[in-house]
């Protein structure tokens, strides 16, 4: 090798120690120029916000030393509608309309925490049928944003086939879930004081079918398919770690935490709809890295299909709906409702002022606060595991922006 | 042992090319809408072919998008006349609220989802127009004569 560009290896200036992550002082985000005595620029990659595998419209602003992360900075605010803006505009029994907008992969959640929210300030009380309808639908919904977060991960990986057999179950489930109320994403079908309609006749049936090939075919299909792949074990095993203390730092909920070995689950915690009622296991990982991520999530659809099937035989008669006034028009007050959303605690802070529209519609989505812990989490690991990475969180910007 | 996961990944893509497509030819084929399903608003008329709606403004006033518009003329014997009834339909989220507000059920949501347009001026539907509007009394007329057929079980 007589070519003097590559007399840098032959003096060895290129070697051991090149691949350690560079250790920052603390309190320094920025790492001195450089690695070794190479004294390599910084490139700045803009990951986003139209990179297919940003996960809807995140823009990453990453900083590498070679292929290391040095800092990594979320860019937000691409698909700001502002919803709780408009929402101080809209009356009570709207305000699941905007909900449905915000995570729009699992809107019934959202649509009853501002439901709970006004239920409230309004003292109502809930029939027992809305509440294990709300349950209902709340896991039927819980799987299908569950199966989006599970093709998408392979996807970031590079697997293909596992994302096509995740539409064809979800398919199904937002088949059902239209029959139900009406509309396949944007429901509108939890309100204050209940749910709009009842179980329309004959999908019992169909939920059962569906429930039971999914937790006995296609599911450990899924597990196999992609959790089962040693490739895909190697690249997810040991990345992206969140310790208890990071994650309870960040203010993490959802399988997230309960990754990083929290047991903290709205569902028991705080218990709302027919949850009380209903037998199911809160699954806990320990390392909280993107493989016990995709572990904890794969259980809870395994329990949500569970609770369905319990939703479906424990049913009760009775009305679907607790008499509210037809304009809403709760006393002035201030409360706060959260419902386990498939992200995390999703929340509705409400502030009534008396009138017909709220003073002030505050929405907490879990995403947020998931992507606030990535600044802190992605320095140090190569950019082919960022993206990995951020899909392990299953962030969804629509929650985000708001 | 290293690589069993990934034959048996091989088997179960296997397996589900052998259980056929799900997907249908969309538009030689088309899927069935469940009976709830919500489209566009579409307005409804009693057997005579004159529309229910009696103009009373409630869906109007309930829509949170504001998009649905009523022009009213009241005659002097109070006989109410309906210029238009303006639906922007690229407005519309399909939410149903204005449907399940309509003491009269004058509106449904209808099950025609091929609503793209090629020319923005048709996102703006009129839903009725130049009709005179139905009273609260024909309402009544009509309910009072369904139950007393329902009594009697006989001719229609
Ligand atoms: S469906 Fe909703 S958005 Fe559309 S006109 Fe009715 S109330 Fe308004
Ligand atoms: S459609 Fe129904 S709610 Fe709207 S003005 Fe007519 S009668 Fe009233």
């Amino acid at each position: 090798m007589s070519d003097p560009r590559y007399e840098i290896y032959e003096a060895g200036l290129i070697g051991e120690g090149m691949h350690t992550p560079p250790v920052l002082p603390a309190g320094l985000r920025r790492a001195p120029g450089g690695v070794d005595g190479l004294r390599t620029e910084h490139l700045v990659v803009n990951m986003g916000p139209q990179h297919p595998s940003t996960h809807g419209v995140l823009r990453m602003i990453v900083e590498l030393d070679g292929e290391e992360v040095v800092t990594a900075e979320a860019s937000i605010g691409y698909l700001h509608r502002g919803i709780e803006k408009v929402a101080e505009h809209r009356r009570y029994d709207a305000l699941g309309t905007l909900m449905d907008r915000g995570d729009y992969v699992a809107g019934i959640m959202g649509e009853l925490a501002a439901a709970l929210a006004t239920e409230q300030l309004l003292e109502v009380e809930v029939p027992p049928k809305a509440n294990w309808l709300r349950s209902l639908t709340s896991e039927l919904n819980r799987i299908a944003s569950h199966l989006v977060w599970f093709g998408t991960f392979g996807l970031d990986t590079g697997a293909m086939g596992q994302f096509l057999y995740a539409m064809r179950d979800r398919e199904a489930l937002l088949d059902i879930l239209e029959a139900i109320s009406g509309q396949r994403m944007m429901f509108n079908y939890v309100r204050p004081g209940g749910v709009v309609r009842d179980l329309p006749p004959g999908i019992d049936a169909k939920i059962r079918e569906f429930v039971d090939t999914f937790e006995n075919v296609y599911l450990p299909e899924h597990d196999a398919l992609l959790g089962g792949n040693e490739i895909f074990q190697s690249r997810v095993k040991g990345i992206g770690v969140i310790t208890r203390e990071q994650a309870l730092a960040f203010g993490l909920t959802g399988p997230n935490l309960r990754a990083s070995g929290v047991k903290y689950d709205v569902r028991v915690d705080r218990p709302y709809a027919a949850y009380p009622e209903l037998d199911f296991e809160v699954p806990v990982g320990e390392a909280g890295d993107a493989w016990d991520r995709y572990l904890v999530r794969m259980e809870e659809m395994r329990q949500a299909a569970r609770m369905i099937r319990q939703c479906i035989d424990g049913m009760p008669e009775g009305p679907h709906m607790a008499k509210v006034p037809k304009l809403i028009k709760p006393p002035a007050g201030e409360v706060y409702a959260a419902v386990e959303s498939a992200r995390g605690e999703t929340g509705v802070h409400l502030v009534s002022d008396g009138s017909e529209h709220p003073y002030r519609f505050r929405y907490r989505g879990p995403s947020l606060f998931a992507l606030q812990a990535l600044e802190e989490i992605l320095p140090g690991h190569l950019l082919a595991d960022v993206v990995m990475i951020i899909g392990s969180t299953d962030v969804m910007m629509g929650e985000i922006d708001r | 042992m290293w690589g069993a996961g990934l034959l048996n990944g091989l088997r179960i893509t296997l397996r589900n090319m052998l259980r056929g497509p799900i997907t249908v030819k969309y538009p030689h084929e088309k899927v069935e809408l469940p009976e709830r399903a919500r489209w566009a608003v579409e307005p409804t008329f009693f057997e005579d072919g004159s529309p229910r709606c009696t103009a009373c403004l409630t869906c109007v006033r309930v829509c949170p998008d504001h998009i649905l518009s009523l022009d009213v003329e009241t005659r002097e014997d109070k006989s109410k006349r309906i210029v238009r009834f303006g639906y922007e339909i690229g407005a519309c989220m399909m939410c149903g609220l204005c449907v399940e507000a309509c003491p009269f059920d004058a509106i449904e949501m209808g099950h025609d989802y091929e609503l793209a347009v090629t020319d923005p001026a048709e996102l703006r539907r009129t839903l009725l127009a130049d009709v005179d509007a139905a009273s609260a009394a024909k309402h009544r007329e009509e309910k009072a004569k369904a139950s007393g057929e329902a009594g009697e079980g006989s001719d229609a």
